[in-house]
């Protein structure tokens, strides 16, 4: 690793610092990283090289000199579907290649049966491949390594309840999600387990290992659907498959329940979506259980999408009432990024030294500084450069849209810029409501099916 | 700079910035104006076809002569808007006039609807098998346009359908093109002052789905059918509101392909002549349009192939009269899918760069992703007959090139969902009168009434 890039990233340890650093002390630094970086990844991922070429780029010497390098989310799953539909898993090597540092060419792919067992087999030469299962029935698959992980892990330990607790290894952990999988929430999950969990005292909604072919098999549908080749029968099954799994997933969810509502006397740590939450609140209710039972110190991540989820409008309110006075940190990040950035006391989001924002214009071509908006508060697209990866380009534009106070100090008091807790997504592009004739297949695809 | 967008109602241009979305603004809208009360027929359901063919006749004229400057005025504007360029928008409009002729007027009325008598009065059905007689008449609609916006062309055939019918019509304008409708029924109010057609038609804007609007207009008591095309979000939306009494005809969104036998490799001659065709089917409304081709399956060994690629993205780039030469750049989640397979010889090549001349990707099987913005996807086939399994319910028009396969071909693909079977090169050339998307448009506007004997 290079030296600046190694300084920015040893600096997380003491997370009271790293979260409080003045950008006029930072960004040369971070612009030294992304300088060093640059040099070492160009000669190693062709994408890189290529996008750097297009753009004229020789050197960073700027933040915006960054920005036509950074890759969109969708980068991570251009590789064809039918290599995976076909099981063309060296083809499926070559394309991560195009996308990594080290050589993945080499991984013996013989006799792989399906998604997993190819993604199995990179973990096991060292390519610790994330896949997300996306909603769109095509996962990405997002190279590291195992150092990278290692890191990773560093930073959630120091990053993750950052201001409030700190991670200690004495706690019960519920995590209602699956723990195994090669999926960041996944590892998300695994990191807590091990930073704040007391060894052996972890408990998962699932501990079936989450299955990545699935996803496929609902791509491989839905591509029978369009071709025009599915039967009924089919999509019945699929449909009803849907429906089995939601009913297992709210038993194991009620076993769940009941193991955290017998321990609320005691610190723990519990992390879920909304919706679980209100079924904890339900189960609760059932055994005559009140609000604002939790011992005090027990930390609770609340999150995820509740897009296609009845839940009453005061939800966030209920839950609130719900666990009462309980420690309730809370992180902004995504499967790209590795230094998830936590939120302070004051409701803002904090970056790590090793951390590069980008706030970009709507069409996240033009970097906004502190002049495009007023009193230094800029609203854009957010894109970065995680300087911690090495076995990726971290340099990524996202679809969300964001609100950056650059001004010197945060509310809380502590130096750098910050996020306001108000990040919501940019529209699609194509915006308003254009109307043409052309469509595609997709339109004519519904049901499960579709999503 | 926000750009003034008019409305027209029943014939009056009705300007105003009181409602701004960004871009543009427009007068604010009164619903009340927008309707045609039911107690009373439509301004023209009674006014002769052969009158309304003159006004058509005459509105061509005028829009071609432009004396006003009403088109100049749309032009203006909507470069301002429109994602397409100003060159391709100004040769539409150059070519909206001729939409308007006699002859096709004729060939459509007598075509889709049988002759003119249906329309302006009633049909005698002297023999039915009961012995009955019967009287059925082609009644003027009540209609909602929600028209696409990716060609001007779509407003005027909307205008012309509409007159021809004799109903009355309410035109929502697409974001993409605010002007184009306007402007035709500015023009028509300056070619036939209050005539009775001129005050069936209206224009106005409102943000597609808006349920103020929407929620208040799409009744049975105020219209009969809603005309969408196009646009998913524009169909699924009107599903709220279809039902008993309000109908809904759909020119439903569609994809066009291309298949090319291996007649294309007879001399490099002929080869040259198959690309040109190839990309003029490809560029159509620079490749915004349902006829555009976006697939082609050709015949022919590799090499063969990638020779044709090469030939097809120089004709990519090439100005037309639907095209310009240099289109938008591509967006960047085409350029990240493409990025994709460029590091994937031999099983993928590409030609051509990101800045919009053009680019062909050659695959062993279609691209998942959607090729847009003067992007082509060239797989090569072993035989065309294999090709057919790759159209599907989506699929609008299939070029074929030479057009003497088209008849081994055509049944095939009718069976996978397939709608337009036509001479590569040809994909462009709509002959109103015969059927549109599956169907026959001017029988699905009116209302089909008996007078049963």
């Amino acid at each position: 690793m290079t030296p600046t890039r190694h300084q920015l990233l040893e600096m997380i340890p003491d997370p009271d610092l790293a979260f409080d650093q003045p950008a006029s002390d930072i960004e040369p630094l971070q612009l030294r990283a992304a300088q060093e970086l640059f040099e070492t990844r160009r000669a190693q991922i062709p994408l890189v090289a290529r996008r750097a070429e297009e753009a004229g780029i020789t050197r960073i010497d700027k933040l915006q000199d960054i920005v036509p390098l950074l890759f969109a989310h969708t980068v991570y799953k251009s590789y064809p579907p039918s290599f995976v539909e076909k099981g063309q898993w060296g083809r499926m090597l070559q394309w991560l290649q195009t996308l990594s540092v080290a050589d993945v060419r080499g991984v013996n792919v013989d006799g792989v049966k399906d998604v997993d067992d190819w993604i199995g087999r990179l973990w096991e030469a060292g390519h610790l491949v994330l896949a997300t299962s996306g909603s769109s029935g095509k996962c990405s698959f997002l190279n590291h390594t195992r150092a990278d992980s290692e890191m990773k892990k560093r930073h959630f330990r120091h990053a993750v309840g950052w201001p409030f607790v700190k991670s200690n290894a004495d706690r019960t952990v519920f995590w209602l999600g699956p723990i195994h999988g090669p999926n960041s929430a996944c590892e998300a999950a695994r990191f807590n387990a091990e930073n704040f969990g007391r060894p052996g005292h972890t408990y998962a909604l699932s501990d079936e290992p989450l299955r990545i072919a699935e996803v496929s098999r609902m791509a491989a549908l839905r591509k029978k659907m369009a071709d025009g080749s599915a039967t009924p029968a089919e999509i019945e099954g699929l449909e009803q498959q849907g429906a089995r799994k939601a009913v297992e997933g709210r038993d194991a969810m009620l076993k769940l329940a009941d193991a955290i509502l017998d321990q609320r006397k005691e610190p723990m740590m519990v992390a879920g979506m909304w919706a679980q939450y209100m079924m904890l609140i339900a189960r609760a209710r059932e055994r005559g259980i009140g609000d604002g039972e939790f011992h005090p110190d027990t930390v609770v991540n609340a999150g995820g999408g509740v897009k296609g989820i009845a839940l009453p409008p005061d939800y966030k309110e209920q839950v609130d009432r719900f666990f009462g006075k309980v420690v309730r940190p809370a992180a902004y990040g995504m499967t790209e990024l590795a230094q998830v950035m936590p939120r302070c006391e004051a409701g803002r989001y904090h970056r790590a030294p090793g951390l590069i924002w980008l706030i970009l214009d709507r069409d996240g071509e033009r970097l906004l500084t502190a002049a495009d908006g007023e009193d230094g508060v800029v609203e854009g697209r957010f894109g970065f450069l995680d300087l911690l990866y090495e076995g990726r380009w971290g340099g990524l534009i996202t679809g969300d849209k964001v609100t950056v106070d650059f001004k010197p100090r945060c509310p809380c008091g502590r130096h750098g810029p910050t996020l306001f807790d108000t990040i919501t997504r940019f529209a699609q592009v194509g915006e308003d409501d254009h109307i043409g004739c052309a469509g595609t297949v997709d339109s004519y695809i519904r049901g499960a099916i579709a999503a | 700079m926000t750009v003034p967008v008019c409305h027209v109602v029943k014939g009056r241009t009705i300007t105003g910035a009181d409602l701004d979305y960004g871009r543009f603004a427009t007068p604010a809208l009164n619903l009340d104006e927008l309707v045609w009360p039911r107690r009373e027929p439509g301004p023209a359901f009674d006014t002769p076809l052969a009158e309304i063919m003159d006004v058509l006749v005459a509105l061509g004229e005028r829009l071609t002569r432009d004396p006003d400057g009403l088109l100049a005025e749309a032009l203006e504007r909507g470069s301002r808007t429109s994602p397409l360029p100003r060159d391709v928008l100004e040769r539409s409009f150059a070519g909206l006039g001729r939409l308007f002729d006699r002859r096709s007027m004729a060939f459509q009325v007598r075509e889709e609807l049988g002759g003119a008598d249906v329309l302006d009065g009633w049909r005698e059905v002297d023999d039915a098998p009961s012995g009955r007689r019967h009287r059925i008449r082609a009644f003027p609609p009540r209609l909602i346009h929600v028209i696409a916006g990716n060609a001007p062309g779509v407003a005027g055939m909307s205008v012309m359908r509409g007159a021809l019918t004799k109903g009355v019509h309410l035109l929502k304008l697409p974001s993409n093109d605010l002007f184009s409708a306007t402007a035709i029924l500015r023009t028509l109010t300056a070619v036939a002052p209050d005539h009775p057609v001129t005050r069936s038609f209206s224009a106005a804007y409102w943000r597609g789905g808006d349920v103020k609007v929407e929620g208040v207009l799409f009744r049975p008591q105020f219209f009969d059918k809603l005309v969408a095309w196009g646009g998913e979000s524009t169909i699924r939306s009107a599903k709220e509101y279809i039902g008993p009494g309000f109908e809904l005809v759909a020119f439903d969104p569609k994809t066009s392909i291309s298949m090319i036998g291996r007649e294309a490799f007879a001399s490099e001659a002929t080869l040259a002549d198959v690309a040109e065709r190839a990309a003029t089917d490809a560029t159509i409304m620079n490749q915004q349009a349902c006829a555009s081709s976006r697939v082609q399956f050709v015949e022919g060994t590799l090499e063969q192939v990638d020779r044709y690629c090469a030939l097809l993205q120089k004709r990519l780039g090439v100005e037309r009269a639907t095209t310009s030469a240099i289109g938008n750049p591509l967006p960047s989640h085409l350029r990240d899918e493409i990025d994709g397979l460029r590091d994937m010889q031999p099983h993928y090549r590409v030609w051509g760069g990101y800045e919009g001349k053009g680019l062909v990707i050659r695959s062993e099987e279609p691209v998942e992703f959607h090729p847009d913005g003067r992007v082509v996807n060239v797989v090569p086939v072993e035989s065309l007959a294999s090709a057919v399994s790759h159209a599907n319910v989506a699929t609008q028009t299939v070029g074929v090139y030479p057009s003497s396969r088209k008849a081994q071909l055509r049944d095939g693909l009718a069976a996978a969902g397939v709608q337009r079977v036509v001479e590569l090169g040809g994909a462009v050339a709509f002959e109103a009168g015969i059927s549109h998307d599956g169907f026959y448009p001017l029988q699905r506007f009116v209302r089909w009434v008996n007078d049963e004997g």
